[in-house]
């Protein structure tokens, strides 16, 4: 089957005037001006399958929006080919837009003033829902979360929470083959955020929903995704399975243990005898991250065992949280 | 899917208009004081306009009566532009704060999108009051009623809203490349207020000015010479259907192209 988004060498160019500063170079600034080409997206490929969930991850101004952006017809790609579900979104607007959800996560789209049943209604006219599948997706909404009190509840009163989740019903509510959600639990409590992401890996499940995440919560990756991207600076630095991303980096583990004595002065001990490994001290424990593919965790157990009264121990798995922020910091090596 | 021609588009803007009108009313208080203000803002107009003319009985040759039709004559034409067109207002907020994407992502015309969400009711006292005056003043000069006059008079004042929603719509399209661009709007439809004067009380550059770069006297000098002075009528006043035409297109060209070259701000 051919996947639903192929992009090929995109790169997106903004020319963005370059101010001078104070009021004097605001005045230069009046007669002549200096611009200067940034490269927000720099020659990204990627391919997508149908009824894959996506993480599409990078830090702020990474160039994550800009290519949402072009994905969905919003902005004009300088240079390289995007197809997404076999039209060119920039030349077919309209096309593409029938065939795609988007969630812009605090601006909803829904008619503010309406109760959410006739802002249903109105999309279901305006993409031209047949009545059966209408009401089949509101059976489906009902199983899935209970939206019957959201039903008659005006856009405007409802919480972040509420608003949000009849964001994403609205935004699945025309069975389209895509759906891009740009930050969906961004501000909402741990209930609503648990809430959010079963309800968005049932619809894909169901409906076999492409769906584009973008997100700086790695709850929801971790719930939602098996595969990530990540961008920085416009450049792509990982396209792969989360697990392969664990496996990666995640050799490292972080040995924590408690011991008689001064820590900050037996942990320079211990670093002493242990020179491959960097250990630290808090007012709790002292902590070793071992590399697994140097000594095992159990090796380097024993052998401070022999020479120091351990009293508690404890072992952290490096989070997707840590392998990202490494990631953003150092890069791919 | 199907072909979206005028039916769905009438369909999806009336299921809205119905919508906004029900939410609208469920605030009972909100509801009267806009009415009543409605009611009390055209009150004022009129009685500003019956001010100056008890001091000048005729203006250029125009009689009282003359300039009544007029006056009527632009507060009905003003009508769609007020009613239909009042979210070109917000154009400036939604795109300097970057909301203005949230209608890019619809399959359907992102000009009438953008448009259909706002019906400002108060549009309609003011037609009824520009109606009433129109057939008053229409009964005091003694214009004759014939269906020839009344398809004249929709025609010509159908040709003045399109005008007026041209230069509206051309004025909110420049908040695409101006940051601030609510002195240009307000510019705009400030000048509606000299299409309530014949354009002969202008000195000469005006009168070319509101003729041919910014044609608020299409709105309604030359529509009505049509039906007051019908022994005198200009080329130009037939020729302003076709004016209104073209400038509505031009404006909706522009607003097009703006929303295209648009491309929000970070998120």
């Amino acid at each position: 089957m051919a996947p639903i988004i192929e992009i090929r060498n995109v790169t997106k160019e903004f020319k963005v005037l370059e101010r001078r500063e104070g009021l004097w170079g605001s005045v230069r600034d009046l007669f002549s001006r200096n611009y200067k080409t940034v490269r927000a997206v720099d020659s990204v490929s990627m391919t997508i399958e149908q009824g894959e969930i996506v993480g599409y991850l990078g830090p702020n101004g990474a160039g994550k929006s800009t290519t949402i952006k072009m994905m969905t017809g919003v902005l004009e790609p300088t240079s390289g080919q995007i197809l997404v579900g076999g039209n060119i979104p920039y030349k077919n607007r309209t096309k593409n837009a029938q065939e795609i959800g988007v969630v812009f996560g605090q601006r909803s789209q829904l008619w503010w003033a309406l109760p959410l049943v006739e802002s249903f209604k109105l999309l279901r006219d305006i993409y031209q829902i047949p009545e059966k599948n209408y009401q089949e997706m509101l059976a489906l909404y009902q199983s899935l979360v209970d939206i019957e009190p959201l039903l008659h509840k005006p856009v405007r009163q409802m919480s972040l929470g509420q608003r949000t989740l009849s964001d994403i019903l609205a935004a699945f509510l025309h069975d389209p083959k895509i759906v891009f959600l740009d930050e969906p639990t961004i501000g909402l409590d741990v209930s609503m955020k648990a809430k959010i992401r079963t309800l968005i890996h049932a619809l894909n499940r169901e409906k076999k929903t492409t769906v584009i995440l973008t997100t700086h919560d790695m709850g929801d990756v971790d719930a939602l995704c098996r595969r990530i991207v990540i961008i920085d600076k416009g450049k792509m630095l990982y396209d792969n399975d989360i697990d392969h991303l664990k496996s990666f980096f995640g050799s490292y583990r972080t040995l924590k243990i408690r011991v008689e004595g001064g820590l900050k002065a037996q942990a320079e001990k211990i670093q002493g005898e242990l020179p491959e490994f960097p250990v630290t001290a808090d007012d709790e424990w002292i902590s070793i991250l071992v590399d697994e593919d140097k000594a095992k965790v159990i090796d380097v157990l024993g052998k401070l065992q022999s020479s120091y009264e351990i009293r508690d121990m404890k072992l952290e798995e490096i989070s997707s949280e840590d392998v990202i922020k490494k990631i953003y910091e150092e890069g791919v090596q | 899917m199907k072909k979206k021609g005028l039916r769905f588009y009438a369909g999806i803007y009336f299921r809205i208009l119905a919508q906004d009108l029900k939410s609208k009313m469920s605030y009972r208080a909100d509801f009267i004081i806009s009415t009543i203000g409605m009611i009390f803002t055209n009150i004022s107009g009129f009685v500003s306009f019956w001010i100056l003319f008890r001091s000048f009985p005729s203006v250029n040759g125009w009689s009282y009566h003359e300039m009544l039709f007029l006056y009527g004559f632009s507060l009905v034409s003003l009508t769609p532009v007020q009613c239909l067109f009042d979210n070109n207002w917000s154009l400036r907020q939604y795109v300097y704060s970057g909301d203005f994407i949230k209608y890019c992502f619809r399959p359907i015309n992102l000009f009438f999108y953008y448009q259909s969400e706002v019906f400002d009711i108060k549009g309609l006292g003011q037609l009824a009051f520009g109606i009433g005056t129109i057939a008053y003043s229409w009964g005091k000069i003694g214009l004759a009623f014939t269906p020839l006059m009344l398809i004249k008079l929709i025609v010509f004042l159908m040709t003045a809203s399109l005008i007026m929603i041209a230069l509206q719509n051309a004025g909110a399209a420049t908040c695409f490349w101006i940051q601030n661009s609510f002195y240009v709007l307000d510019l705009a439809f400030r000048f509606k207020d000299y299409a309530k004067y014949p354009i002969t009380i202008f000195s000469p550059v005006f009168r070319f000015i509101f003729t041919f770069l910014i044609p608020i006297a299409f709105i309604a000098y030359y529509p009505s010479l049509v039906i007051l002075r019908p022994d005198q009528v200009p080329l130009l006043s037939w020729l302003s259907p076709l004016v209104g035409i073209v400038f509505f297109w031009l404006s909706y060209k522009l607003w097009m192209y703006g929303a295209t070259k648009y491309s929000g701000t970070g998120s």
